[in-house]
């Protein structure tokens, strides 16, 4: 089983994790795995910079780019604090993507997406219509789907992506809700709980143009996602945008 | 099970036997729209072309053991094998064993059947399981991992088939899977990067079977994990149905 089109998978990660051994996880690893799959570009972010050290994970992720530019865009992963590193972050980092890829982690981060360290980078990436992948998990205080409609709201040129669109089935509804109001916003879909119909009801609440196809590769299984979306009832075409066309669009934009 | 009922993308499903460990039958209070009733379940089965389900039924949980048994009684058909809910009640063990059960499934959980995993508990229906052989199915969200060590400690020929270890678990099941012969794991929710495969590079595919978490999961995720797994042949057609029907097998059914 693979993929009937080349995939443009919008959420990866270069490291590993604390919680639990990462298996298979180097960039070759990875490319071999995608190659099985027919993902063609995955977009990364560093696992270091989301948990600990934005400028050595984001240092490792220049590294991937040179050796592979072909497969991985890059994210620049951010922090809110300490205050001024970000936007050093971002500016070091600007050659990686144009428009900007930004990856932020609200929940590991431990700061509300929508307090005021944020504002900064929110700016940032309106002024750069930068494409920013938001980890989400349904009600979390940090990653609430629902704190980042008036983020949409007020920086109406950044391209925001609900990473995991909330996780749980209580998370999707609270994402569509969002993405209902706010069509600068987008639906990944990668996240370990593959609730059964979701990806029908973002399409027939959404249009399929909103919703993105992730893996969290070498987080999670990305043929778990390519499975989801493979069984989803929905048409072919609106198939092959979630596979690609879309994330392919924001990248080009 | 007519060939033209499956997604074509999971043709090849058809061909391996499936037998799913984790489906759950009849109507949720909790779930809503989201349980299915026998007819519904079988044709999702169909999509998917799985054989044959262990199921337990909704109400066992979120209401009564016996009255969820009696319903799985009415709604089960021949594809679907019973887990019955059984409970540490002399009483209710009597009432078990007239259904030669080959397999059970115990909700220790606080909100659910409310019991301690602990002999001065539950020993007595332990050894009941034990000497008939039953499958003893459990969710890992229901018993903490030192309960589950000692559990399989203190009852070394109980088979217990430990569903949704979700897949930051390995460094609890890999010590457990070398001490004990007879722990056995679902697949629907084992699904980091490449980690099914790198069980069986570990352990061989003998202790892992197939699970979907169907109605509440889409069956493709976990069907497309085991398709994609760069593992043998055999070893795909053990983890799909052939490890099930063996244990199964074992019981008084």
């Amino acid at each position: 089983m693979r993929s009937p089109i080349p995939i443009f998978d919008c959420h990866g990660h270069l490291g590993v994790h604390p919680d639990f051994p990462a298996c298979k996880h180097t960039p070759e690893e990875m490319l071999q795995v995608m190659d099985l799959l027919n993902i063609e570009i995955l977009a990364i972010s560093s696992t270091r910079a989301c948990y600990s050290d934005c400028p050595r994970g984001n240092a490792e992720v220049a590294e991937v780019l040179r050796k592979h530019p072909q497969r991985f865009p890059g994210y620049v992963t951010v922090n809110p604090r300490p205050p001024g590193e970000a936007l050093r972050e971002l500016e070091r980092w600007s050659h990686f993507h144009r428009p900007p890829l930004i990856k932020l982690h609200p929940d590991l981060h431990q700061y509300p997406v929508n307090g005021d360290h944020y504002r900064l980078i929110w700016d940032y990436a309106n002024q750069m219509h930068a494409v920013v992948l938001v980890h989400t998990w349904e009600s979390d205080p940090n990653c609430g789907p629902l704190l980042l409609g008036s983020v949409a709201h007020e920086f109406p040129q950044a391209k925001i992506i609900l990473g995991h669109s909330g996780v749980t089935w209580r998370g999707y509804e609270q994402s569509f809700e969002v993405a209902a109001s706010a069509s600068n916003t987008f639906l990944d879909i990668t996240g370990s709980q593959s609730h059964r119909t979701v990806i029908e009801r973002a399409v027939a609440r959404l249009g399929a143009h909103r919703v993105l196809f992730g893996s969290d590769m070498p987080y999670l299984e990305a043929a778990m996602v390519l499975g989801r979306v493979l069984s989803a009832r929905i048409s072919d075409e609106d198939r092959e945008k979630i596979l690609r066309a879309n994330f392919a669009c924001l990248l080009e934009e | 099970m007519s060939a033209s009922a499956i997604d074509p993308a999971f043709r090849e499903v058809a061909t391996w036997n499936v037998f799913d460990a984790n489906v759950r039958l009849g109507h949720s209070g909790v779930y809503g729209e989201r349980a299915l009733g026998t007819d519904d379940l079988l044709k999702e089965m169909d999509r998917f072309g799985i054989r044959r389900a262990l199921v337990s039924h909704f109400a066992a949980d979120e209401y009564d053991a016996e009255e969820g048994n009696n319903l799985l009684a009415e709604e089960c058909h021949e594809r679907l094998a019973p887990a019955w809910a059984a409970l540490p009640d002399p009483l209710i063990i009597r009432k078990l064993a007239t259904r030669h059960p080959a397999a059970v499934r115990l909700s220790y959980g606080v909100e659910k059947h409310n019991f301690s995993s602990a002999p001065w508990c539950s020993g007595e229906l332990y050894e009941y399981l034990e000497e008939h052989s039953v499958l003893t199915v459990m969710a890992r969200e229901d018993i903490e991992w030192d309960a589950i060590a000692r559990l399989l400690g203190n009852f070394p020929r109980l088979q217990v088939l430990l569903l949704e270890t979700g897949y930051r678990a390995n460094r609890y099941l890999f010590p457990l899977f070398k001490q004990h012969p007879n722990l056995y794991i679902d697949t629907s929710t084992y699904v980091a990067h490449r980690q099914l495969e790198s069980f069986v590079e570990k352990f061989g595919p003998a202790r892992l079977v197939f699970g979907s978490r169907l109605p509440l999961y889409t069956a493709g995720a976990a069907l497309a994990v085991l398709a994609t797994a760069r593992i043998s042949d055999e070893a795909r057609l053990s983890i799909a149905g052939g490890n099930l029907r063996r244990l199964l097998g074992r019981g008084s059914q």
